[in-house]
């Protein structure tokens, strides 16, 4: 019931955002942010493997629309569609590899892949325009909707937070769930119970690698202008992951509110620390590992598992 | 009608040493089987093997399939179950989440599985502590939840790894009785045990391991007898 | 002979700066030997070492090799005291705390930097630096050859220390085994504050020496952070003379990949060779066990 409530005043929140133009854009990059660490969190924290390099797919996202759209021509839906499945790909590969790697080697492994896309994305000058970067001039337009406008984008954006954030709900309720949660505590618990690790693995990183890209499509779009550096940075990978982690790893709208916390604390700071907000990142994220480690919403989730069964054990 | 089990030679080496050589058991339905052996006998380590932890040669069959070369969870889905010695809960989630995992080992709905769930800590006794953090129980409540963990597998074949350690007297004679009763509704159960009460009121056969090979085998009584397990475990315990 | 000269020219110069990313890597190392921590903030303790150099030159005209003096006792204080008050109460918390309590400590002093020092590109201008010695027709950069010779006694210093004092001893049981090392007495707590200290003075003395060889920027800690990790995984996590090794084979590598294949792909000839020693080699190409994380 809580969260029923939690996540109106978000509704509430954002719809304000819609009301004053003036910050649609903030509004946009924080439904953005939200739907990327909640994809994220279906790897990170329902899974357990931490990935410090998810920017690879808001920019594998972002190229395959502009690439796709200004070379050939091609709707950007049917760019996010090849996107989607480039991620998907690009996530087995990645993780048939590096999902033997224990713990932090794993972490060290995703930024390692991360950076080399990001390389590839600066010397490929034929395929992506290199340092200099891609511009999206003009797509075609769904239903006459122009998706250069930032009404259109907000709308977007929040479809893409309500999609992933769906999806997210269903799968975390169901088996993959599940075996995704059972995989994080104990492999091999998990395996004696019937569960393929790597499989779920693999599962749950293709579909969080896949929603990504997909907000990265949308994020080209908003851009309009793309260069390696911001889409493949490992700054946005961290921002996605430490969002995901201070709202509250492993409950579905932890990374919610992560993301409106940062990106409001940000604005509100902005004048007191110009470009440098990525320090409340940092302080947060200290001040949480110290104090709060399951996050805003995961404490919150603890202190209501422990009422709800004491009260139950009581009457 | 093949056995429930079938274990022919089955050998575990690590790097030059033998923990297990060349054991073979059958257990049929709704036997139990006791497999004991001072400490060190490689009674785990074959119980690893046998359950797909630990990588062995040789030759296991569960009704009358190979499952030699398949992974744990293969073998799980075939109608293995285990329990772990020291218990393995996932700690993070709640006793009815616990149970709920395995519990979807047959079912991608989770109304069923959590029926299935219910049932299994209905059978052990722990549906009031549905709603518990795993992470809070006792003792005698996490070795109960690690055996419904088991059986909201519905296993055909049940590995039980010194499941009556450490339990007062009471509490034992209840899991005695438990495990009786699981034999009964046709279950076959391999159980490693230290705990000479459980093995000489449950089991139908006893293995007995020393320095991984298979010393003796026969009924509780023949094996107790046998002056070489005698001289294997200098001294049989009457209780642990 | 002739021919030889650039491949010679390429090698030695990967070698003078796979020296300093050595001296970058055997901090990370040795702080991941002996408490098991992944320190992210690495990068930015040889930041910090940059601005600092930067800094006393601007303000005060110090010669960085000078402030080195300063550098390194501030960098064993700084170290100390953040692990004391930060990383000491993680030291038993699960999985990824003190990796992400490390990577919260990178962005604030990243960001801190940004704030006093802003995005310029920054250096350090020295006149007798800049030129070169001319031996055997290979030209080397006074002041790498200079960074080259920190590196040395650095490096001989804190060999020197582990292994022939006290101090050394219970570093070196501590990061054999904790518990063991606390059962004969050794203060580990201590130890471990020590060696984060040690840590960052090292990282601090690399980003000294490297000031009047690059520019900085604030952002620069992030590709450090990096680069320290290829070496220690490639000498093996954990090991000191592996990181010595890993080093000079990244600078190595480095220079080879971009003179001879393609130079913007410079820095991921060492991220390829991460990754293959990561998933082929865990223990690093160094290394003898495979240390667990």
């Amino acid at each position: 019931m809580s969260y029923l409530r939690l996540g109106l005043v978000a509704l509430a929140g954002l719809a304000w955002f819609l009301l004053l133009p003036d910050y649609r854009t903030l509004g946009i990059n924080l439904l953005l942010l939200a739907g990327w660490a909640s994809a994220w969190d279906l790897l990170g924290g329902w899974s357990g493997q931490t990935s410090l390099g998810h920017a690879a797919f808001v920019g594998l996202g972002a190229y395959t629309v502009a690439v796709t759209s200004t070379r050939w021509d091609l709707a950007p839906w049917w760019g996010a569609l090849l996107a989607m499945a480039l991620a998907a790909l690009l996530a087995l590969l990645w993780g048939k590899l590096t999902f033997r790697l224990r713990g932090s080697y794993f972490v060290l492994a995703s930024i390692a892949v991360a950076e080399i896309l990001r390389l590839v994305a600066i010397n490929e000058r034929e395929l992506t325009g290199g340092a200099v970067g891609l511009f999206i001039f003009d797509l075609k337009e769904p239903f006459g909707l122009d998706l250069f406008g930032r009404g259109v984008e907000f709308w977007l954006a929040l479809g893409y937070l309500v999609l992933v954030l769906a999806i997210a709900a269903f799968v975390t309720r169901g088996r993959l769930g599940y075996q995704m949660r059972a995989v994080r505590e104990d492999e091999p618990s998990a395996e004696a119970a019937g569960i393929n690790p790597e499989a779920v693995k693999l599962w749950a990183f293709a579909i969080s690698g896949g929603l990504t890209a997909l907000g990265g499509c949308l994020y080209g779009i908003v851009l309009s202008a793309l260069q390696p550096q911001p889409l493949f940075e490992i700054h946005l990978s961290v921002r996605i992951a430490l969002v995901a982690i201070i709202g509250g790893r492993g409950t579905l709208l932890g990374p919610l509110v992560g993301a409106a916390l940062i990106t409001v604390a940000a604005e509100l700071f902005r004048n007191v620390f110009a470009e440098a907000n990525l320090l409340i990142y940092g302080a947060l994220i200290v001040i949480v590992v110290l104090f709060a480690p399951s996050g805003i919403l995961g404490e919150v989730h603890r202190w209501t598992v422990r009422r709800r069964y004491a009260r139950g054990a009581r009457g | 009608m093949p056995a429930a089990l079938e274990a022919e030679a089955v050998t575990v080496a690590f790097g030059g040493l033998t923990a297990v050589n060349r054991v073979s058991l059958t257990v049929e339905e709704g036997a139990i089987i006791g497999l004991i052996g001072p400490n060190g006998a490689g009674k785990t380590t074959l119980f690893n093997a046998l359950t797909g932890h630990v990588r062995a040669s040789g030759e296991v069959k569960l009704f009358g399939q190979r499952v030699t070369r398949l992974p744990a969870y293969a073998r799980t889905r075939l109608g293995m179950g285990r329990t772990f010695q020291v218990e393995r809960p996932f700690e993070g989630l709640t006793v009815l989440e616990n149970v709920l995992i395995p519990a979807f080992l047959h079912t991608a709905d989770r109304r069923v599985a959590e029926a299935r769930a219910r049932a299994a800590l209905e059978q052990v006794g722990l549906s009031d502590r549905a709603l518990q953090p795993s992470s809070d129980l006792n003792l005698a409540r996490r070795r109960r939840l690690e055996l419904a963990k088991a059986l909201a597998l519905e296993p055909k074949v049940l590995f039980l790894d010194e499941l009556m350690a450490g339990l007062n007297p009471p509490a034992l004679r209840d899991m005695i009785s438990f495990v009786r009763g699981l034999a009964d509704s046709g279950m076959a159960i391999v159980m490693v045990e230290h705990i000479m009460q459980a093995v000489t009121e449950l089991c139908d056969r006893v293995v007995v391991l020393a320095f991984g090979e298979r010393i003796a085998e026969g009924t509780p009584q023949q094996v107790t007898d046998d002056p070489r397990v005698i001289e294997a475990y200098l001294g049989v315990e009457e209780d642990d | 002979m002739e021919g030889l000269v650039p491949l010679l020219q390429n090698v030695t110069g990967g070698l003078l700066i796979g020296g300093i990313y050595a001296l970058i890597g055997v901090g990370l190392s040795l702080i991941f030997g002996v408490m098991r921590v992944i320190n992210f903030a690495h990068g930015e303790f040889v930041a910090i070492g940059m601005y600092l150099a930067i800094a006393l030159f601007a303000d005060l005209g110090l010669d960085p090799y000078v402030s080195l003096l300063i550098a390194l006792p501030a960098g064993l204080l700084a170290g100390w005291l953040i692990q004391r008050v930060v990383l000491a109460r993680l030291i038993d918390s699960p999985g990824d705390s003190t990796l992400l309590a490390t990577l919260g400590l990178s962005l604030v002093i990243a960001n801190a930097l940004f704030l006093l020092f802003g995005a310029e590109p920054k250096s350090i201008y020295l006149p007798y630096a800049t030129a070169t010695v001319n031996l055997a027709g290979i030209r080397l950069p006074v002041a790498q050859l200079i960074a080259g010779g920190i590196t040395l006694a650095a490096i001989a210093g804190l060999w020197l220390l582990l292994n022939r004092t006290e101090i050394g001893r219970a570093v070196r049981a501590t990061a054999q085994n904790r518990l063991g090392a606390e059962l004969v007495g050794v203060n580990t707590r201590r130890v471990h504050a020590l060696v984060f200290g040690l840590g960052m003075a090292l990282a601090m003395a690399a980003g000294v020496i490297l000031a009047p060889l690059l520019f900085a920027i604030p952002t620069v800690g992030s590709s450090y952070t990096l680069k320290a990790f290829v070496v220690t995984v490639l000498g093996g996590l954990g090991s000191v003379p592996g990181a010595i090794g890993g080093g000079l084979l990244l600078g190595v590598v480095e220079f080879l990949g971009a003179s001879y294949l393609s130079s913007g792909y410079r820095d991921a000839y060492g991220l390829f060779a991460f990754l293959i020693v990561l998933l082929f080699r865990p223990q690093g190409l160094f290394g003898r066990e495979t240390k667990r994380v």
